[in-house]
């Protein structure tokens, strides 16, 4: 821009009122507005709205990897709605980012309070507790693969030497409920950190004024979160929540590497069902429908909660 | 070499223009590049000296016909994601890694190899009858076979001769030594979950008893039948007398550490834990020691890994590719190759098998012969994307695990019916378009 | 929190109550953490002894692993590779979702509310199978194998997220400060340039944060769009070259992780503050 009205300048010396008009024109609002979402608007549409499509057109044909495929309108819907995996992965999905969405938001709620009071060290314990968010998942989910192994799990001698579990414990991987709370454990692990800073920046932002108001009305600790704190704390945890179930619903390398979906099956998420079905078994097109099965279902949910942050 | 290679690239782009959809049209520039690249990507083979080997032939080859050839390795879990992106953008790398159903998925998208194939052939002594199970599709050799892993018994002598055993020949034997080695602390390791190990095994097992898969014409579902109800039979109690639940979460490398740590009486897999226990001076390693794949009622059969190379249709020099194959089978490299590799690279040719390297270590001298009793996954059907399905889907160790959890052998077969169904299916259509 | 005049006795029950409570978080947060060390530094007879005390080291430390990881693999390049392509990368974004998110925020224009959802609607598009068409498009500009591959896809998740976070910090600016630049007769480019940008520092700063981070740890397209070992990120290096079929690697691949976290939390601790009160305005007017 700036490099344009010199040149402009420059060439339009003879016409004075050409640069002024354009100048004009630039300061509309609605073109200013335009201009400044165009970049956006281009990366959009170039590099996120064609793969896209194309991910809509592959779970539309019988797609298979090397081979082009054919227009089989929901032909692949149709199929993997009847199959009894995805109807387990349905399932599982549900259980994984309902159970881990909520342990996430009361955690996160207590540590974000936690952390708001005054501690000696306070960097240093903000810091340490954002670790699990800032380690690379691909390597940290390994380190947890190797504290669940079923030969050298450090959780099971740990607790076997504290007598709360008789040896040789659970096979935390192997066994259907336990599997589920292995890779539910980890997520939680991975997402408290940054739900409970964006609280932690929540609880910040309530101003003091409406503590002291409350003391004075005599309401205990307790009192003040129920009827202070909660309150306002509203908008933000519907916007972590948001994001959070979005994170959670299509988390994809948990489950790829502690279970790879297993126990027979009872810990697949659609992510790890749809790279399984699409790439390591080459059926593109039933991968990419198994993956977009989740776009009508989070766009629902978003759909709600945005109407909610909106009316805050 | 120069004009051939330019031919080829002609006629393989024209092939590539027509086999794929219309994106291609809107074009890439051709770059030519100066020195010509020739790139290889492969696995990260399990003896890191296997690969640096290949690396220095590679070097050796670069110099021979004047080119730079790169071979770029990852891990293996991480191959099926390359391939299909190279595949959608026809762009990448000259040769690659394949192996199970990979030269039948992308039957279009690779170059023809029948003449290499048959050069090779005639020079040494013939090609294992597998080769021809996982290399050639309905329009031809699509992929060299490369080497194969043998996939023999390992065991633990120390546990087998406390408890006064003999090695078992047969599945059978397996689960009454079993029953005795787990009493004495020592289970069995078999996984029954999803890995490939699992798969592999089962095969194996299923072979040995007479049961398939698919028939032969790759369409019908035969899983059904009582051979497999023996399978899943013998599977339960081994699972419940001679194995520890630990199994239904491992992956591939949970039976290498579970012999390693002393635990494991016998475990089925390739020879990594004790090419391992070698490299890293562990102490066990004088205990570990291999033998053959037991048999059963209908023989002796094994499912082992078998790798072969691809060229792409859509590489500007196939020709060199092809070369550089060549190059790299002359019996002094290939036979570099196995010693660099500690006996874990098997030849799928009859007369490169015939390394010292075998015959001079008594835990490796009965390798060669599980080439006799190899078939690649899907046998006596061909390799397809159905199979392709079932396997990555682990729907028959899926179906093991569900019985030994309780589920009635019937309903256990039938599950995984309806799910070879389903794979079917999917490319029956696919064949009809 | 703290509020009036309380006896010593009461704060310093209030403040064991709060280390009695910190505790077990920072223990659940902290030991995978502690474990990656602790097996960097173990040898591998003691890794693999099952009667081994696993998270204590009681054979000596040694530093093996993590001379395998610097001398045998290229590690310091992946690492600068990784540096160049998050330092590269988020700055494009942040540009972008600057003008983006200044112009959702505060014109008035025809569409903005439905431009808005759509930026937010691409957040949700599921990621799995999407690298395989960007796989074309990348071969398509001519970047395949090269760092800039990734240097141009990364804006794709990045952006509506930064442009998101953005939004709602620049909606937290008064409206009155720009009037008075646009009044006093600045465009309204350098109205945003020197006028809102500074006042939005810290909101930047947290975009930049979690932007860092993100790619930082990307993986699936690191790992399709880069085939050669010098081109290749931390992450996808690490996990490429260490795990050798069913054998992994598993003091050099601790070690590895360790490694490629310190850049990230150095970067963390240095900016907390920051970060903590730029979510506090982007999260909340939201």
């Amino acid at each position: 821009m700036a490099v344009g009205s010199r040149v402009l300048e420059a060439a339009g010396l003879a016409r004075p009122g050409r640069l002024a008009r354009l100048r004009e024109w630039w300061e509309q609002e609605h073109v200013f507005g335009y201009g400044l979402i165009l970049p956006a608007l281009l990366l959009i549409v170039c590099l996120v709205a064609y793969p896209f499509g194309m991910s809509v057109y592959f779970s539309l044909s019988d797609y298979w990897v090397g081979s082009p495929g054919r227009f089989v309108g929901l032909g692949n819907f149709r199929n993997i709605i009847g199959n009894e995996i995805f109807q387990r992965t349905v399932y599982n999905s549900f259980v994984f980012t309902s159970i881990a969405v909520a342990f996430k938001t009361v955690l996160g709620i207590w540590l974000a309070m936690l952390l708001f009071r005054n501690f000696r060290f306070k960097r240093l314990i903000r810091g340490a507790v954002l670790l699990p968010w800032v380690i690379p998942t691909a390597l940290s989910t390994l380190a947890w693969w190797w504290m669940f192994d079923s030969l050298y799990s450090v959780v099971n001698w740990t607790a076997i030497h504290l007598g709360i579990m008789s040896p040789p414990g659970p096979n935390w991987l192997g066994m259907t409920n336990y599997a589920m709370t292995a890779v539910i454990a980890v997520n939680v692990w991975r997402g408290l950190p940054f739900f409970a800073i964006i609280v932690l920046a929540g609880l910040v932002s309530i101003p003091r004024e409406y503590y002291e108001a409350a003391q004075v009305d005599g309401a205990g600790s307790w009192g003040r979160f129920r009827h202070v704190t909660l309150p306002l704390l509203r908008p933000v945890l519907a916007v972590v929540i948001l994001f959070s179930t979005i994170f959670t619903f299509a988390d994809f390398n948990i489950v790829r590497v502690l279970t790879r979906g297993g126990p027979v099956n009872t810990t697949h998420l659609f992510a790890t069902l749809a790279y399984q079905v699409g790439l390591d078994g080459g059926n593109l097109g039933q991968g990419a429908a198994i993956s977009l099965f989740l776009f009508p279902m989070l766009a629902a949910i978003v759909f709600v909660q945005l109407r909610y942050i909106r009316r805050e | 070499m120069r004009a051939t290679s330019r031919r080829e690239f002609m006629r393989a782009a024209s092939g590539a223009t027509v086999g794929m959809a219309s994106w291609l049209a809107l074009g890439k520039a051709p770059a030519f590049a100066q020195k010509r690249e020739l790139t290889f990507l492969s696995w990260n083979h399990f003896v890191p000296a296997s690969d640096d080997e290949l690396r220095k032939q590679a070097e050796a080859f670069g110099k021979l016909a004047n080119c730079e050839v790169r071979v770029d390795t990852i891990a293996h879990l991480q191959l099926p994601a390359k391939r299909a992106a190279e595949a959608q953008s026809q762009s990448g790398h000259d040769l690659m890694l394949t192996g199970s159903a990979d030269p039948f998925l992308f039957e279009h998208n690779l170059a023809d190899v029948g003449d290499l194939i048959g050069e090779l052939g005639k020079q040494y002594g013939g090609w294992y009858p597998f080769a021809k199970e996982s290399c050639e599709t309905a329009s031809g050799w699509k992929a060299i076979p490369w080497f194969w892993i043998s996939f023999p018994a390992t065991y633990n002598e120390t546990h087998f001769m406390k408890a006064g055993l003999q090695t078992p020949k047969t599945w059978a034997e397996l689960l009454h030594h079993g029953k005795i080695l787990k009493k004495q602390g020592n289970p069995v390791g078999i996984a029954i979950s999803h890995c490939a190990d699992a798969n592999s095994t089962f095969w194996s097992i299923l072979w040995c008893y007479g049961g398939k898969v698919l028939e032969a014409d790759g369409k019908t579902p035969a899983i059904t039948s009582d051979r497999t109800a023996q399978v899943i039979e013998w599977y339960k109690e081994l699972y419940r007398d001679a194995m520890e639940p630990e199994v239904l979460s491992w992956d591939d490398a949970s039976n290498n550490r579970c012999i390693l740590a002393g635990k494991c009486s016998w475990i089925h897999n390739p020879i990594s834990p004790y090419n391992l226990a070698l490299a890293k001076k562990m102490p066990i390693v004088d205990e570990i020691n291999h033998h053959n794949s037991p048999g059963g009622p209908a023989g002796i059969h094994s499912a082992p890994p078998i790798n072969s190379v691809a060229i792409w249709k859509f590489s500007k020099n196939v020709q060199l590719a092809k070369d550089f194959l060549k190059f790299l089978f002359q019996k002094e490299n290939y036979d570099a190759w196995i010693v660099a590799s500690n006996a874990f690279n098997h030849p799928p040719l009859k007369n490169l098998a015939d390394h010292p390297i075998w015959a001079r270590n008594p835990k490796f001298a009965m390798l060669p012969k599980e080439a006799e009793y190899a078939h690649e996954r899907g046998w006596p059907a061909k390799p397809s994307a159905a199979i392709q399905l079932v396997q990555v889907n682990y729907v028959l160790p899926d179906m093991v695990a569900k019985a030994v959890n309780g589920m009635p052998t019937k309903r256990a077969m039938a599950w995984a019916e309806d799910q070879i169904k389903l794979a079917v299916q999917g490319k029956l259509r696919e064949a009809g378009a | 929190m703290d509020v009036g005049v309380r006896s010593k006795g009461a704060r310093i029950r209030s403040a064991a109550f709060g280390y009695a409570n910190v505790i077990p978080f920072l223990c659940f947060a902290l030991f995978p953490f502690y474990y990656m060390v602790i097996t960097s530094l173990k040898n591998d007879a003691e890794l693999y002894d099952l009667k081994a005390v696993p998270f204590l080291i009681q054979t000596g430390v040694i530093t093996d692993h993590y001379r395998y990881l610097l001398a045998k693999t290229e590690f310091l390049t992946w690492m600068k590779n990784s540096l160049i392509i998050s330092v590269i990368a988020t700055s494009v974004s942040l540009v972008i979702s600057i003008l983006a998110g200044y112009s959702l925020a505060r014109l008035r224009f025809r569409g903005v509310n439905s431009f808005g959802t759509a930026v937010f609607i691409t957040y949700l598009v599921p990621p799995t199978l999407l690298f395989l068409p960007l796989s074309q498009v990348v071969v398509w500009l001519g970047i395949s194998d090269t760092i800039w591959a990734l240097v141009v896809t990364y804006p794709t998740f990045l952006v509506p997220f930064s442009t998101w976070l953005l939004m709602g910090y620049f909606r937290t600016i008064p409206k009155e400060v720009e009037e008075c630049a646009l009044v006093d007769g600045a465009s309204r480019m350098q109205t945003l340039i020197r006028v809102v940008l500074p006042m939005a520092v810290p909101g930047i700063v947290c975009a930049a944060l979690f932007g860092f981070t993100l790619t930082w740890n990307e993986f699936t397209y690191a790992l399709t769009f880069i085939s050669q070992s010098a081109n290749k990120t931390a992450v996808v290096g690490v996990t490429a070259d260490l795990i050798r079929g069913d054998i992994y690697y598993w003091g050099s691949l601790m070690a590895g992780a360790v490694l490629a976290s310190v850049p990230i939390v150095a970067v963390y601790v240095f900016f907390l503050d920051y970060y903590v009160s730029g979510l506090t305005a982007g999260a909340v007017k939201g």
